[in-house]
């Protein structure tokens, strides 16, 4: 009974310092490992699970499965046309072969820094074979859309044609041929190209962001700035112009309407007077002789009283003046 | 009495392993007991690892696992939307938020006419795969700030500045929504962007007053040309009135003629129509009564005889006595 107890508890007693020793160790989902013993490797598990070792002798390296990011340097590459940009890139990546990734590396650093260097010269790589236009844009799409100034958007379309044709010289843009997705799959490509050996797969590269260099950055400031001068130019002077076509239109329109009253009121007047002449002509021409007795008399009524005069007795008003008989 | 005291001690050497082995049956039941059931919250999920393999995804209440760690529990929030901003950030959200924009860094990008802009956007996503979420990538954060980043840098690198602040606001939200899903996806991130929103989208500091400009530029295009409207409304209405006016005395001074010739006429034709009827003698009538007309008109007016030839008449040549 006793020598049964000793023996239990010896059993028990070795059981725990084995399992104190871990034969077994968990992988834990989104890890890989490698085992290796005496340097050597013998077996890599990517499955999460309860796996068993040799206590002591086999040593268990864990490396993560998952989508790893890394950032390139900010770059300052010149492009094609030689304009220097500062190129941010960030990229993901993956262990595809742990066996090979531990020959390689063994540490997660020493492939960061590996891996830095080859995105960092594969961005180099193309963008300074390409231009600039090509980087940034990714399509044609800026030259199949015309693009108006909501400002400008109250005018009449005469108006807004003719100051859109004052805005918008030169603004087709350059065509781009591969653009920016097919660039950075080549940036992907080239650096893929380098890195199998080393069991890392390159997942994309992709630009966060892309930026002028400062003294490009300044340089393109003036630009804008002249650009958007230039539209505020043109809308100014626009304006002044309609304004000076509206005063235009104001004095002719004015010139027009005095002139046509005068013409209006002339041509009433000259067939008034053309008609009162008819009336005097018709009613006159019935006694030629009497009309110009009568008129006489009446117009002598008007104007004798304002002559200074003097008046012979030798007027037949004066004949029975003398004598009864007359003369 | 001796005897007492060594039973009692008895029982007490009897009792204490009992007691010992108590507790640690009462410890054991214990731990069994925090490790097995844990909360999964009304807005989570829980994702169930079984020796770290992926063994199921639970829903929310009170939840059983295999105790001592063979079952780990890893609550998600599935039905929070998470928001994460760029360009700009929230220091302090209340009732007004305070934010701060010093983050030139990430805002500032290239246009497709080759200008630079300041974008400061927003993108609020939810996790729908929570084992996606948990084990296919690493960086979460930053690949979704790295991806958001690049789409849409990509989306406003495609267009001009000047679309981009304005009509194609709305184009890049929604192609952005799609591109980045679209990415997370490949990527296995287990997550749905729901709203991509730009913010200020402005041009960068340096060249705003430029840009200000061209709006009081085309403030002033209209002002220049309401002026020039204006000087026509205020003049044109004016001459056309006085026009009307030069017409309507034209047309006074003819009514005025005719009805005058008229009459002068109906008042010789009605005399006329006497003297045809006794000619001598309404001649000289007529011609006496004209003239007895005049001289009643004139006062001092000299009469000469007609004998006093060749002799200036001596004339009161003053007038006015």
């Amino acid at each position: 009974m006793k020598k049964f107890t000793i023996g239990l508890i010896i059993v028990i007693a070795v059981f725990i310092v084995f399992l104190m020793m871990g034969p077994f160790y968990i992988i834990n989902e989104g890890n890989q490992v490698v085992v290796t013993r005496f340097g050597e490797i013998v077996e890599t598990h990517t499955e999460a699970g309860l796996y068993f070792k040799i206590p002591f002798i086999d040593i268990v390296t864990t490396y993560p499965k998952l989508i790893l990011s890394i950032d390139g340097d900010s770059q300052r590459i010149p492009t094609k046309e030689n304009q220097f940009i500062i190129v941010d890139t960030t990229s993901r990546w993956k262990i595809s072969d742990p066996a090979l990734f531990y020959q390689s590396f063994k540490t997660l650093e020493a492939a960061y820094t590996r891996l830095s260097d080859v995105i960092d010269s594969a961005t180099r790589t193309i963008i300074t074979q390409n231009r600039l236009s090509e980087i940034v844009r990714s399509s044609n799409l800026i030259n199949e859309e015309e693009s108006i100034d909501p400002s400008i958007e109250s005018l009449s379309d005469e108006a807004t044609d003719q100051i859109s044709s004052l805005i918008n010289v030169a603004t087709k843009s350059e065509s781009v041929y591969k653009g920016r997705r097919h660039l950075t799959n080549e940036m992907a490509i080239e650096a893929q190209k380098m890195l199998p050996q080393y069991g890392i797969e390159l997942i994309d590269i992709l630009p966060r962001q892309i930026k002028y260099s400062d003294e490009m950055t300044e340089s393109v400031y003036n630009r804008m700035i002249k650009e958007r001068n230039k539209v505020a130019q043109a809308y100014r002077s626009f304006g002044e112009g309609q304004k000076a076509d509206q005063l235009g239109k104001l004095e002719k329109d004015k010139k027009r309407i005095e002139s046509e009253a005068f013409r209006t009121a002339q041509e009433i007047k000259g067939k008034a007077d053309a008609e009162a002449s008819k009336i005097y002509a018709d009613a006159f021409s019935v006694d030629p002789e009497f009309y110009t007795f009568w008129k006489s008399l009446e117009s002598y009524q008007e104007t004798i009283p304002l002559f200074d005069a003097s008046f012979s007795t030798s007027m037949d008003y004066f004949k029975y003046l003398y004598n009864a008989r007359g003369r | 009495m001796n005897e007492e005291k060594e039973t009692s001690k008895k029982k007490q050497m009897k009792f204490s392993p009992g007691t010992f082995i108590l507790g640690i049956i009462v410890l054991f039941a214990l731990i069994l007991v925090f490790t097995s059931f844990f909360i999964v919250d009304a807005t989570e999920q829980a994702v169930i690892t079984r020796f770290g393999r992926y063994h199921k995804t639970l829903g929310s209440g009170l939840q059983f696992k295999l105790p001592f760690g063979i079952d780990k529990n890893y609550n998600i929030p599935v039905k929070v939307v998470q928001t994460e901003q760029f360009g700009y950030k929230t220091i302090k959200g209340g009732i007004t938020n305070k934010y701060s924009n010093e983050m030139f860094r990430e805002s500032t990008m290239l246009t497709g006419d080759l200008n630079i802009v300041d974008v400061e956007w927003i993108i609020q996503y939810r996790i729908v795969d929570p084992s996606a979420w948990l084990f296919n990538v690493k960086d979460k954060q930053k690949t979704i700030r790295d991806i958001s980043q690049s789409v849409i840098n990509t989306l406003v690198g495609d267009r001009a500045i000047l679309d981009v602040m304005t009509t194609e606001r709305s184009n890049i939200q929604n192609n952005a929504v799609e591109m980045m899903n679209e990415n997370f996806k490949s990527l296995g991130l287990g997550i749905n962007i729901i709203t991509v929103q730009l913010q200020n989208v402005v041009p960068p500091a340096d060249v705003q007053a430029a840009f200000e400009d061209v709006n009081k530029a085309s403030q002033d295009m209209e002002r220049f040309i309401n002026e020039g409207l204006e000087r026509y409304n205020a003049e044109i209405p004016l001459a056309k009135g006085v026009a009307d006016q030069q017409i309507q005395i034209a047309e006074g001074y003819a009514i005025n003629k005719v009805n005058r010739a008229q009459g002068d006429v109906s008042r010789f034709l009605a005399v006329y129509e006497e003297y045809r009827k006794a000619p001598a003698v309404t001649r000289d009538r007529l011609y006496l009564e004209a003239m007895e007309q005049i001289f009643k008109a004139k006062q001092n007016t000299t009469l000469v005889d007609k004998e006093l030839q060749n002799i200036l008449p001596i004339k009161n040549l003053g007038g006015a006595q």
